[in-house]
């Protein structure tokens, strides 16, 4: 399938065109990422959700710029990402590894500000309304080390906000705390998102947590990827975990897009790959 | 009461140790084992006075300037060769060649390229100290977390900024542990300068003593070196724990969970 040519919405934000990645191993070529196209408007908050090994890592990875995609192009406003864009900041699953153990919680938040120059009194405002938006305004003179794995999530998101994005991708942030610190962080994403007007990518592999965040949902086909199906979730904007969770309308849209995982597990792909298209169902060879 | 324990378990073995010393050599007349009170008497005589300048200070600034000098190397080095792929695989196999080379094989050559100066000793010293700071830093370069340097890429943090935020204090654990190598080195490698051809410093006034049998002055002297050798273990215990505050840290968290 060739990619999609036709032109970039001008209108989004990111725009992810016919994008294809294939890593080159001893062991021959494997194609972790197919054909996905998709576009995000300014200020959306999107999640990815796809079965596991369906290359939502290696999305991400070719989105922020730190990998090269084989074919395709990934659009930050109309300009082609080739290195890590200023306008976007990532927050990864493992927490313990993307913060720098040297650094107290302040001086963490504090660097790629400083980094790019931006004065000291704006620097030290945007710090403390970034840990003050994330609950941490007591802790700044800690090590990451000596807090929780919630709170050490928590330190990296003040990071990314304190940078200031325009966008914010996320790359399963919440896979490796614990059940209810998850649903603090979730909350805390909602939000920092609607106070922010931030555009967020959300890469999850659980389907409870993409219904509830996203206002939109990105299925993901199994490995080699293409889209399997893209959702908008229309439920209430402001949203609870007791009682959001507990509506008939997140029940439907749980089980639907459980049953496209489900379809995408065994193998079933859409006939259409490009985003936004109703998906016609039907098996596919390959 | 902490201090004075920890000052306790500091001094026992050794205070044990002299209280041997000085039973066994109690109506002694072994002219090559001085006693306890003579050894006193003449570390005090041949190390305070004259010879503290022309030799215990000189050997001492060598040793400094040379563990310096092999350290600022070893570092800058390090970071270059773990950092550029090409220049670690250009580079690697000789430098184990180099690294294999006992340094002291190197006095005689130094000695006839650049003559019986301090320039040659401090050489010396280098030679043999640059190896475990330079091994070591490559190897804690080359060990950055790959979702640190990621997180950091992400930020715009390149070029030096990276180096200096990240992948110096990441290597630091790694690039200590070299140093504390090099100083023990350094050690021997400043007496074994000193004992071909020179004409003062600790290591050629203690063999000068061996040679005129003046045994208990010979002591004195490696009495000196030992002592030396305790002092910069601490002032190197200092350092690394304010350095690596957060890794022993981070460490004592991670044996706990």
């Amino acid at each position: 399938m060739q990619p999609d040519p036709t032109q970039p919405n001008t209108e989004a934000t990111l725009s992810v065109r016919g994008l294809k990645k294939v890593y080159q191993t001893d062991g021959g070529d494997v194609e972790a990422v197919r054909n996905l196209t998709f576009d995000l408007r300014a200020g959306e908050l999107a999640c990815l959700v796809g079965p596991s090994g369906s290359g939502k890592t290696t999305l991400l990875k070719c989105i922020s710029g730190l990998m090269a995609p084989t074919e395709g192009e990934v659009l930050l406003d109309g300009k082609r990402v080739t290195g890590p864009p200023k306008k976007m900041a990532v927050v990864f699953q493992e927490y313990g590894r993307s913060l720098f153990p040297w650094m107290r919680v302040r001086d963490n938040v504090e660097l790629p500000l400083k980094n790019q120059g931006v004065p000291k009194g704006e620097r030290d405002r945007l710090v403390d309304d970034a840990l003050e938006a994330v609950g941490l305004s007591h802790v700044p003179r800690s090590y990451p080390w000596q807090l929780s794995g919630g709170m050490q999530q928590r330190v990296a998101i003040a990071r990314a906000i304190a940078y200031q994005p325009e966008v914010l991708l996320m790359d399963e942030p919440f896979a490796a705390v614990d059940a209810q610190t998850r649903a603090d962080l979730e909350d805390l994403i909602r939000v920092v998102w609607k106070k922010l007007g931030v555009t967020v990518l959300f890469v999850t592999h659980d389907i409870d947590e993409s219904v509830y965040l996203g206002e939109r949902v990105i299925i993901l086909s199994s490995s080699p990827t293409v889209i399997q199906e893209d959702i908008q979730i229309d439920l209430p904007a402001d949203r609870d975990q007791l009682n959001t969770r507990s509506l008939p309308r997140f029940t439907e849209l749980r089980h639907h897009v459980y049953e496209q995982i489900q379809l995408a597990k065994k193998g079933h792909r859409p006939a259409a790959a490009s985003a936004g298209e109703t998906p016609v169902k039907g098996q596919r060879a390959g | 009461m902490r201090t004075a324990r920890n000052i306790g378990y500091i001094l026992g073995l050794p205070v044990l140790l002299v209280l041997v010393w000085w039973v066994s050599t109690l109506g002694s007349v072994n002219f090559f084992v001085p006693k306890p009170a003579d050894l006193v008497e003449t570390f005090g005589e041949v190390w305070f006075g004259d010879r503290f300048f022309s030799d215990v200070l000189p050997s001492l600034g060598r040793l400094v300037v040379g563990v310096a000098v092999a350290i600022l190397i070893g570092v800058v080095g390090g970071v270059l060769i773990g950092s550029v792929r090409w220049l670690r695989s250009l580079l690697e196999p000789t430098l184990e060649f180099f690294r294999a080379i006992p340094p002291p094989v190197l006095v005689p050559v130094l000695m006839l390229l650049m003559g019986i100066t301090d320039s040659m000793k401090v050489m010396v010293i280098i030679s043999g100290c640059v190896w475990p700071v330079l091994l070591n830093t490559i190897e804690g370069v080359r060990a950055v977390d790959p979702v640190l340097s990621d997180s950091a890429h992400t930020y715009g943090i390149s070029g030096w900024a990276r180096v200096r935020y990240l992948v110096l204090p990441s290597a630091s654990p790694q690039i200590m542990a070299g140093v504390r190598q090099s100083l023990s080195l350094g050690l021997i490698l400043m007496v074994i300068s000193e004992m071909f051809a020179s004409s003062s410093g600790l290591g050629f006034t203690i063999v000068q003593f061996q040679r005129s049998f003046a045994i208990p002055e010979m002591w004195s002297g490696i009495v000196v070196l030992g002592l030396l050798g305790v002092a910069m273990s601490f002032i190197f215990q200092w350092a690394e724990r304010n350095i690596l505050r957060w890794y022993h840290g981070q460490k004592e968290v991670e044996n706990a969970a």
